[in-house]
């Protein structure tokens, strides 16, 4: 008979099958990251050099992508689908991975298809899955280009003479062809309405920001969302900019929604401060309304900013030639900002 | 009878366990003894041989470094820019080997001009075989897409191959280590390297382009496709690389193709809108030289790249192309 008591040994055991647990989980993880281990990331194997793309990770549950349903008329499979990570996007688009990355990027699948009688006729589908609208509008706005024929098939679309771009819930998609042709053009419309169509999204998403720049000289489909490091200043996130067309000149003005008024106005200085430790000078201005709202105003080698808060945004124009167009604009900006903030409090 | 614990043991069941306990210890000898590596793993031998791409330049002559031609045939501007340079027999001899390596990074078609021109590489191939007399010219590139993908749907692959090139896609036997001696970034790092080892020149093509990481890929980050590996990691770090790169490859010729330059969402691009025809082909012997006049067709300044600046501090060329005198022509 042991002189240990009964519940010391039942303890002993106890402390005894959790410490083999652990070391069994140990050697269990420690085998199981053997097994995975990538040499080509210490730059020892150059196998990994020029192999595309990566095993299609499992894509299942809401927002699965597919390809198969949306075949144009008249077109055939070029390519199998292939699909990126985050960690492998760059093996497709290289140096502009970063832009989706620092967007929320999660995953995306692209495709090519050929006409069936002129296989010199291809396009290539990519759907990137940004997680969110926000994100989806982002990159999309980004990358917008100049002088593009707007659809009004979507909420964010258009067409250039060799593709089809638009934002589709949490996806931005891109359709890119080999050539410029009507053909080519009229397949892809064809496969954006299968993915509008068929590709899950949720209902109602807007952003709502867009609807807070004055419509007056407005350049329609001139928004952009700049979610991190807006105009080089690292703490100005989430930004929305739009184009203005203002006494035969461009002028760009902002908004950023933040927490609280406290919250807007301490990065409204910061980001003020960031400019004249650049190289601004500041100017005066007589704009009332402009102080009303803090406004400062800034010459920064020889373009105007300027930067101020109503209640939780901050605004302000970016980079304009014209002084007195910037100020005016900022002061309309301001304005309409005024009955948001008051319809916020409101609510 | 023995007393342990206050237990009361038998000899039996002594023995039973001084036997057990022989038994587990000696399993445990016998195991090691089976697992034994007298030899132990090998370790990374300190006098692997790393890999030094040759020095494919050749000796530069005054006025004939960097031309400027403008012109929308490629074929015409390009067969100006090497003539205005000395002419393709300054840098191919007869019975030469040349790899020309071109921008084939995507697989993307050539309207977008995310890749050489194919048929400016066609031409290159051309004059190579024709003036230079090369007893062989290969076209490779290591992609960063499906290899096969990018030189089929670029039209490089064909372009290269009807002009009599062998075209070389990138195996793993194709790679080794190299290290760049000043290098920061480039230290044991595998490079593709089989097809210009058994070449005597080295000619590079590449196209203007915006690029959303580096701000414009040019000639000198052309040479980006040599590393293997995991070389996205160097994007954290863009300008040493390219600079680096600068440094490690000489090559004979780089011809920079600004016939139409991607001024946007590079370097995929992605659309014909991203593209501004400048109907400019440069050829140079000096890639800094070329990749700083490349920046003004973007619309940028040599301080907008601060690789070129850290490239012309190696050594690797100069930023100010004007002080090479550029022969420049136009073609109607």
């Amino acid at each position: 008979m042991s002189s240990v008591p009964a519940p010391a040994r039942r303890l002993e055991s106890a402390v005894s099958v959790c410490l083999l647990a652990i070391l069994f989980l140990v050697a269990v993880c420690v085998l199981l990251k053997q097994g995975d281990v990538d040499m080509s990331r210490f730059g020892t194997d150059p196998v990994a050099a020029g192999v595309v793309g990566a095993k299609p990770p499992a894509l299942t549950g809401q927002g699965e992508l597919f390809v198969g349903p949306l075949l144009p008329e008249g077109f055939k499979k070029l390519s199998e689908s292939e699909f990126y990570n985050p960690e492998n996007l760059y093996e497709k688009i290289d140096g502009k991975a970063s832009l989706y990355t620092e967007s929320g990027f999660e995953k995306l699948l692209t495709q090519r298809f050929a006409g069936t009688q002129d296989e010199d006729l291809w396009m290539e589908l990519f759907i990137y899955d940004m997680a969110n609208l926000r994100n989806a509008f982002s990159v999309y706005s980004r990358q917008k280009r100049a002088d593009v024929e707007v659809l009004p098939d979507a909420q964010f679309a258009y067409r250039t003479g060799n593709g089809l771009y638009f934002v589709h819930g949490r996806y931005y998609v891109e359709l890119v062809g080999s050539s410029e042709s009507a053909e080519l053009l009229g397949a892809m419309s064809q496969a954006a309405e299968q993915i509008r169509t068929k590709l899950a999204v949720g209902k109602d998403e807007q952003i709502t920001e867009l609807t807070f720049f004055p419509q007056e000289g407005l350049v329609a489909g001139s928004n952009r969302l700049y979610l991190a490091s807006a105009f080089g200043f690292k703490d100005l996130t989430d930004i929305f900019t739009a184009g203005y067309e203002l006494r035969g000149e461009t002028i760009t003005a902002f908004i950023g929604r933040r927490l609280d008024a406290n919250d807007a106005q301490k990065l409204a200085e910061s980001y003020y401060r960031f400019l004249i430790e650049n190289g601004g000078a500041a100017k005066p201005t007589a704009n009332v309304s402009l102080k009303s709202w803090q406004g400062r105003v800034v010459d920064f080698y020889g373009t105007t900013e300027i930067v101020f808060t109503v209640g939780p945004f901050v605004a302000g124009i970016h980079e304009a030639d014209n002084r007195q167009a910037a100020e005016e604009l900022a002061a309309a900006l301001g304005h309409k900002l005024s009955k948001v903030a008051e319809a916020v409090r409101n609510d | 009878m023995i007393e342990a614990n206050g237990e009361k043991i038998g000899r039996r069941k002594l023995l039973m366990r001084v036997g057990k306990a022989g038994a587990a210890i000696g399993a445990c000898g016998l195991a090691s003894y089976l697992l034994y590596d007298p030899t132990g793993p090998e370790a990374r031998s300190e006098t692997i041989e790393l890999a030094t791409l040759p020095d494919f330049s050749v000796p530069r002559e005054a006025g004939q470094t960097i031309s400027i031609v403008q012109g929308q045939d490629r074929v015409k501007t390009v067969d100006k820019a090497i003539e205005l340079l000395g002419g393709i027999e300054r840098f191919v001899k007869p019975g030469d080997v040349v790899a020309i390596k071109p921008n084939v990074a995507f697989a993307s078609p050539p309207i977008l001009g995310a890749t050489a021109n194919p048929q400016l590489v066609a031409e290159v191939v051309r004059l190579c075989y024709s003036g230079g007399k090369a007893k062989k010219v290969i076209v490779t590139d290591n992609p960063i897409n499906d290899p096969t993908s990018c030189f089929t749907l670029s039209g490089v692959g064909k372009a290269a191959s009807e002009a009599g090139a062998e075209v070389v896609l990138p195996k793993p036997h194709l790679f080794r280590r190299t290290t760049l001696a000043e290098g920061k970034l480039i230290r044991d790092w595998p490079v593709f390297f089989g097809p210009f080892e058994r070449a005597d020149k080295l000619i590079g093509i590449a196209p203007v382009k915006n690029h959303h990481r580096a701000g414009a890929s040019m000639s000198m980050k052309n040479w980006y496709g040599l590393l293997g590996g995991r070389r996205n990691i160097f994007h954290q770090d863009i300008n040493t690389i390219i600079a680096e790169l600068s440094m490690m490859v000489k090559p004979t010729l780089v011809i920079l193709d600004g016939t139409e330059v991607m001024m946007t969402n590079g370097p995929t691009g992605g659309s014909v809108s991203d593209l501004r025809r400048a109907n400019t082909l440069i050829a140079s012997t000096d890639c800094v030289a070329a990749d700083s006049y490349g920046a003004t067709l973007l619309d940028l300044k040599v301080s907008d790249l601060p690789y070129l600046a850290q490239a012309e501090k190696a050594g690797a060329g100069t930023t100010d192309y004007e002080s090479l005198k550029p022969a420049r022509a136009t073609i109607g």
